[in-house]
C-alpha cells in the first residue's frame, strides 16, 4: 500500500476507533455532498467512489478488522489544519476551594494561502425594510447592495430578501443573473411595516438552500434596525438548522433600537457574531469588509464536540479572532471560521471543583474538533482535543504565557462592560456605575481616551438617571470588542 | 483565593485579572505598558556624529530621541509637540512619550517630566516642574522656562540621558 494514499478512515474523516454509527454518519454526510447526481467539480465522482469503497469495508466488522491489520500504526497527522493550545498555568494545584484555569486554542490552516482557490460565495442579504429604515438608511443599504452585486465574480451567487412584517424575495439565488434588472429591483425597495425577523430569515434560508453547496461559502447577512417581537425562539431554531447545513449567519444592527443580545445569540449558533453600525454611513464599509472576510474563508466553521467532564465547568468561551464574540456553551460548540490569513482563536475559562483533584491529572476537555475546508470536497479527519493538566500540590512559579495574558487583559475589559450591563439590568445602578468607572480607568491607561469618556458618561447617566443613553451600552460593548481584535492584530504585525 | 491588591476583592484561585476592578493579579512583570509605536525602533551603536544621522527609511519622523543608556531610538513623528514622562499604574497621566519601559522610574523620571516641541526650524525644550530636574548638556533648567536646543544636544531627565537627533531641513 502506497504511503501517500490516505487510508479509509482518513477518506471518511473518522477516527480509527470510530463506532459503526460514526462511520455511517460520516458516510452519509459525504455521500450527500459528492453524489454523482449533485456534484459539479471534476474528480468528485471518483472521490465518491472512494468513499463508497471505504464505507463498504469499514461498515462490515469482519472486513474492517482484516483491513485494520494491514494499516501501519496510527499517526494522527491532519494535513489541512493545525492547532495549538496555551494554558494559563502549567498545572492545577491541590486546593480545598474551586479554582480557575484558562486555555487558548488556536486553529489555523496548514496550507499556503496561494495554494487554494478562493471559494465561490453563496450569500443572501436579508434586509430590513420596516418603516424606521426610511430615508438615509435604506438609501445607503440599497446603494451598497447594488455595489456588492456589481463586484461579484461570475461564480458567486448573491440573493436579496427584504422583510418587514412579511418577506419578499428581491433577487432569487441563481448563477446566471441579469444584473441590470436586479439592480432595478433593489432600487424599487420601499420602506413600510414592522420588523419581523423570522419571516426574513426564513426566506433568506430558502434562497441560500437553493444554491447550497459545501464548496461555497454559504452565508446569510441580516441587516436590521429594530427589535423583533415574539419570534425570537423560532429564529434561534432556524439558526440551528442553518448551522447543521453549514450556513453561517451574521447579524448587523443599525442604530440604537435593535436587540444586540438576540442578534449575538442568533449568529453565535452558527459560529458568527453580530456587528454594530452606529451611523448609517458605516453600512457600506462594514458590509464590504464582511464580504472580504467571507471570500477569505478557509473553513467556514470549526465544531467542537465534547463530553462533559465531572467537576469541571466551562465558565466562558470567547472567540477572539476572526470576529470577536462569545460562543454558546453546549456539547456541540460552533467556534467560528478559519480565515486563510487569520487563525481561529478561542479562549476558554474552566472552573475546577476540589472534588476533581483526586488523581494525578485532570482532563478539562475531552472531545474532537471537526471542520471542512470550503474549497475542497475531501472530508477532513477530526482532530482529537484533550486538554489535560497535571495536578501538583504546589503552584508553579512560571509566569503565565504572554498570549493568554494579553488576550485576557483585553477580554477583561469586555467582561467588565458585560458586568455593568448585568448589574444595570438587575437595577443595581451603583454597581453598574462602579464597573464602568473601573473600565474607564483601564481604558485611560491603555490610551483609549474617547471610549473611556463614553464609559464615564454612561456611568454618570446610570447614577443620576438610572438608564443608559440611547447608544451608550452598544458603543461600549462593540468598541471593547473591537479592542480585542486590535490587540491580536498588533501582535501579528 | 487571591485578594486583589487594588480593590481587596476576593478572586478565585487561578484568576488572572480581578473580577471586580480588572486589575492584573499575576505575572505583572511580564507585561509592560507600552504606548509608543515600536515599529520604527532600531538598535543603534552609541553616539552619532553631526552629519551621519539619517532618519529611518520611509518614516516621516522629523527627529528622534536616542536613549544613551539602552541604545534605543524613539522616533518623533506625526506631530510637533511631545510630553515626556512615565506612566504609572492607577494614575490617569498619559505622557506622549512613555519612558517607563526604559527604567524611567529608577532614573528618577517624573510622571510628567518635560516637553519637547518643534516651532518652525527651532526646537524648544521645557521642564514641567519635575522632581529630579531636567538638564541640557549638563546644565540644569529652570522649571517651566523654555530653552532652545539643537541637534546633538544631550538632555537628561533625572539621570536618564537622551541625545537629540534632528533631521536637517533641505
Amino acid at each position: 500500500m502506497a504511503l501517500s494514499k490516505p487510508d479509509y478512515y482518513a477518506i471518511l474523516g473518522v477516527f480509527r476507533d470510530a463506532s459503526l454509527e460514526d462511520i455511517k454518519r460520516a458516510y452519509f454526510d459525504s455521500a450527500q455532498k459528492l453524489h454523482p447526481d449533485k456534484n459539479v467539480a471534476p474528480g468528485e465522482t471518483e472521490l465518491f467512489l472512494e468513499i463508497q469503497q471505504a464505507y463498504e469495508v469499514l461498515a462490515n466488522p469482519k472486513r474492517r478488522s482484516l483491513y485494520n491489520a494491514t494499516l501501519p500504526p496510527e499517526i494522527e497527522v491532519n494535513t489541512a489544519v493545525k492547532h495549538e493550545i496555551h494554558f494559563s498555568r502549567p498545572n492545577l494545584v491541590k486546593l480545598g476551594e474551586p479554582q480557575l484555569i484558562y486555555a487558548l486554542l488556536e486553529v489555523s490552516s496548514r496550507e499556503e494561502k496561494s495554494a487554494l482557490p478562493t471559494p465561490p460565495l453563496n450569500i443572501c442579504l436579508v434586509l430590513d425594510r420596516s418603516t424606521s429604515m426610511q430615508g438615509e438608511k435604506l438609501d445607503i443599504v440599497k446603494a451598497t447592495a447594488i455595489q456588492l452585486l456589481r463586484s461579484l465574480r461570475p461564480e458567486d451567487v448573491l440573493s436579496v430578501v427584504s422583510f418587514s412584517d412579511r418577506a419578499e424575495v428581491i433577487i432569487p439565488a441563481s448563477i446566471s443573473p441579469d444584473k441590470k434588472k436586479q439592480e432595478g429591483r433593489i432600487q424599487m425597495m420601499q420602506a413600510s411595516g414592522a420588523t419581523e425577523i423570522f419571516n426574513g430569515l426564513e426566506a433568506g434560508m430558502r434562497e441560500v438552500r437553493r444554491t447550497l453547496d459545501p464548496s461555497r461559502v454559504n452565508h446569510i447577512i441580516l441587516l436590521t434596525d429594530g427589535k423583533t417581537y415574539g419570534d425570537e425562539q423560532a429564529c434561534l431554531q432556524l439558526a440551528e438548522e442553518a448551522a447543521a447545513l453549514n450556513i453561517g449567519i451574521t447579524g448587523m444592527g443599525i442604530g440604537n433600537e435593535w436587540n444586540d443580545i438576540f442578534l449575538d445569540a442568533l449568529a453565535s449558533r452558527t459560529g458568527g457574531s453580530s456587528a454594530y453600525i452606529s451611523k448609517p454611513k458605516d453600512i457600506e464599509r462594514l458590509l464590504v469588509e464582511k464580504f472580504k472576510a467571507l471570500i477569505n474563508i478557509y473553513a467556514d466553521d470549526v465544531l467542537l464536540e465534547l463530553k462533559e467532564q465531572e467537576h469541571v465547568k466551562i465558565n466562558y468561551v470567547f472567540r477572539l479572532q476572526p470576529e470577536g464574540g462569545s460562543v454558546e456553551i453546549e456539547s456541540h460548540m460552533h467556534l467560528g471560521p478559519i480565515l486563510r490569513e487569520a487563525p481561529l482563536q478561542v479562549l476558554f475559562e474552566f472552573l475546577v471543583s476540589p472534588e476533581a483533584l483526586n488523581g494525578d491529572a485532570l482532563s478539562l476537555i475531552s472531545g474532537s474538533l471537526k471542520t471542512s475546508i470550503t474549497a475542497r470536497p475531501m472530508p477532513v479527519p477530526p482532530i482529537r482535543l484533550n486538554l489535560t493538566r497535571e495536578i501538583h500540590s504546589n503552584p508553579s512559579a512560571e509566569p503565565p504565557p504572554t498570549q493568554i495574558l494579553s488576550a485576557l487583559s483585553r477580554l477583561t475589559l469586555y467582561r467588565m462592560q458585560e458586568r455593568a450591563r448585568t448589574a444595570a439590568d438587575a437595577g443595581q445602578y451603583d454597581a453598574a456605575a462602579r464597573h464602568l468607572h473601573n473600565l474607564a480607568t483601564h481604558l485611560l491607561s491603555q490610551g483609549e481616551h474617547s471610549l473611556a469618556k463614553t464609559a464615564l458618561f454612561e456611568a454618570d447617566n446610570l447614577e443620576r438617571m438610572h438608564a443608559w443613553s440611547a447608544s451608550g451600552h452598544k458603543d461600549i460593548k462593540y468598541q471593547t470588542r473591537a479592542l480585542l481584535l486590535s490587540g491580536v492584530k498588533e501582535k501579528a504585525r | 483565593m487571591i485578594v486583589c491588591s487594588t480593590c481587596k476583592h476576593a478572586n478565585m484561585a487561578g484568576a488572572m485579572f480581578c473580577a471586580e476592578c480588572g486589575a492584573q493579579l499575576v505575572g505583572k512583570d511580564s507585561l509592560t505598558t507600552q504606548t509608543i509605536n515600536t515599529d520604527n525602533f532600531k538598535k543603534v551603536a552609541k553616539g552619532y556624529s553631526e552629519d551621519d544621522y539619517q532618519p529611518f527609511d520611509g518614516s516621516d519622523a522629523w527627529g528622534s530621541l536616542h536613549l544613551l543608556d539602552t541604545g534605543q531610538v524613539l522616533p518623533l513623528t506625526s506631530r510637533n509637540e511631545f510630553t515626556m514622562g512615565r506612566i504609572s499604574e492607577g494614575q490617569p497621566i498619559m505622557p506622549d512619550i512613555d519612558l517607563s519601559p526604559y527604567q524611567a522610574y529608577a532614573a528618577g523620571v517624573s510622571r510628567l517630566h518635560a516637553v519637547i516641541k518643534r516651532d518652525g526650524g527651532r526646537l524648544i525644550f521645557m521642564d514641567l516642574g519635575s522632581a529630579n530636574g531636567t538638564y541640557v548638556n549638563g546644565k540644569r533648567l529652570n522649571p517651566n522656562a523654555e530653552q532652545l536646543i539643537h541637534h546633538g544636544d544631550i538632555i537628561a531627565l533625572g539621570k536618564m540621558k537622551i541625545q537629540i537627533l534632528i533631521k536637517h531641513d533641505k
